[in-house]
């Protein structure tokens, strides 16, 4: 009987040293599931790269609204694949009709009144399609991603991502996308004081399995005439150079055209791109003097900037900021 | 067959079976269908015809009469303008027609020129926002004189504003 209770006493004395460790060692398995919680959620930059994949392989059709100096416009935006292959229409769903039609290389346009006319073109001109392919990874040399929170866009849940930029050079963007299917449900582009310019807003949003009969049907059409787009100068590069580009631009077009205007002189020609925004720059000798020797017209995001100096006119095109179309434009040298 | 009618008509009424009648009216046609308007007549005066189709069937007689008309061949098939053999064609000859990245852009300048012309006496309006100038304001900006900006002056600048419009818009659809 003594022997029975000195084992009891024994077992739940060892009982007791035991078991405190055995709580610390539960609460630390515990500490550490906390702990690699937030890993496990997505970062900002995985949820950009599921909103690439979303955007460039689904079937779906989105009906959204342009919102850009107090006009709005709503637009229609179908997108399906065919074997394979990418097939974007788009309309305007107010005032005359404008549609056109991205595939297999080519883009087609349609208006009332017009003779439609396809052009050969490689790039998603799509709504989100900028923002949608650009190099995140690569990218967060000019911006930084932060999960701003979660939303509700179109009657879905949604999560708001800001990509804000790193120098005063170019526009930050928010954007939402949906939290079942990635696909991007709005975008601001906002500038440095956080004042929207531009907004582009989803306001229904479909996802269907397979791609949408009608827009299959129209794929089989034949698609109107390409035009020829005057090369004839093309091959020279442009007489005149940028010394500064902001990071992350590039030149990707360097040539000399003609304008769609009855004068005849080529103008040099520079297309800057930083994988979302794509700017022109024009320069040509002057035409007619300015009364004030720059001129600024901006409309939403977009910005279109001239100035002469000295001989010469420069234009510059794009959504950017005026400050990097005044220090390009400074920027501007002959080639020799 | 006239003499039938009175008979047709008592058959109706339910007053009548003789059964040599109602032989008559199953083996003639055309009695038959006498019955049947006796019947759709009694319904509609009685007002039992409940919605009743009354239309006359017609189509036969119609189908019959087409048949015996002679076709009048006065239908000129839609003559189809005769293809281009080649896809492409020279991008100055449809000048006009590639306005449609271009009437976007249009539109964007156009409306922008309005829009900062209201705003001109507006101090409130946006700062960017800077009108194409409207009637000289003359800044000597060189030895130059610099001549009073006339009408023609700036119609010019803003065709111009609208080409590198037309023209950006242009190189964002073509770009590489």
């Amino acid at each position: 009987m003594k022997h029975r209770l000195f084992l009891v006493a024994l077992v739940s004395l060892a009982s007791l040293i035991v078991s405190p460790q055995l709580m610390a060692s539960s609460e630390q398995t515990q500490s550490q599931v906390v702990k690699t919680e937030p890993t496990d959620l997505p970062s900002a930059l995985t949820y950009l790269n599921n909103m690439k994949q979303a955007y460039n392989n689904l079937n779906y059709t989105l009906l959204y609204l342009n919102t850009a100096q107090n006009q709005i416009q709503p637009k229609q935006l179908v997108h399906g694949i065919i074997d394979g292959k990418r097939i974007t229409y788009f309309t305007y769903l107010n005032g005359t009709m404008r549609e056109s039609l991205q595939f297999d290389g080519k883009i087609s346009f349609y208006q009332q009144g017009n003779q439609p006319y396809s052009l050969l073109s490689h790039q998603d001109q799509s709504v989100f399609a900028d923002i949608a392919n650009f190099d995140f990874k690569s990218g967060n040399r000019s911006y930084e991603y932060i999960i701003l929170g979660k939303d509700r866009i179109a009657g879905k849940k949604a999560i708001a991502i800001r990509m804000i930029s790193k120098d005063n050079y170019r526009y930050s963007y928010i954007v939402w996308l949906d939290l079942d299917s990635y696909l991007p449900l709005r975008l601001d582009i906002i500038n440095k004081s956080n004042v929207i310019l531009e907004q582009t807003m989803v306001v229904s949003m479909s996802i269907s399995e397979t791609v949408s009969p009608w827009i299959k049907q129209l794929s089989t059409q034949a698609t109107p005439d390409i035009l020829n787009l005057p090369h004839n100068t093309t091959t020279e590069i442009a007489d005149w150079n940028v010394d500064w580009l902001p990071t992350g631009f590039k030149v990707i077009k360097d040539d000399q055209h003609k304008l769609m205007m009855h004068d005849t002189d080529p103008v040099s020609y520079l297309m800057l791109n930083d994988g979302i925004v794509s700017v022109s720059v024009y320069i040509s000798s002057k035409k007619a003097l300015l009364a004030d020797q720059k001129n600024i017209i901006q409309r939403g995001a977009t910005l279109i900037y001239t100035k002469q100096i000295d001989s010469v006119e420069v234009n510059i095109i794009g959504e950017i900021p005026l400050v990097t179309a005044e220090k390009i434009a400074a920027s501007i040298k002959p080639v020799n | 067959m006239k003499e039938y009618s009175q008979d047709l008509s008592s058959l109706i009424d339910n007053e009548f079976d003789d059964q040599e009648i109602i032989d008559a009216v199953l083996g003639d046609v055309e009695l038959q269908q006498q019955f049947s308007r006796y019947q759709l007549i009694g319904d509609v005066l009685r007002e039992e015809s409940d919605g009743l189709d009354l239309r006359v069937d017609v189509t036969d007689s119609v189908m019959a009469a087409i048949a015996g008309e002679m076709q009048d061949d006065n239908v000129v098939p839609l003559t189809t303008p005769e293809k281009q053999d080649t896809n492409v064609v020279p991008f100055m000859k449809r000048f006009g027609q590639y306005a449609i990245a271009a009437s976007v852009a249009g539109v964007v300048v156009v409306s922008s020129l309005i829009v900062n012309q209201d705003n001109a006496t507006d101090a409130s309006s946006t700062p960017v926002l800077n009108t194409v100038p409207f009637g000289g304001a003359a800044a000597p900006v060189s030895l130059q004189a610099t001549p009073a900006q006339t009408e023609n002056d700036i119609k010019e600048r803003n065709e111009r504003l609208e080409a590198l419009m037309k023209d950006h818009q242009l190189q964002l659809q073509t770009k590489p």
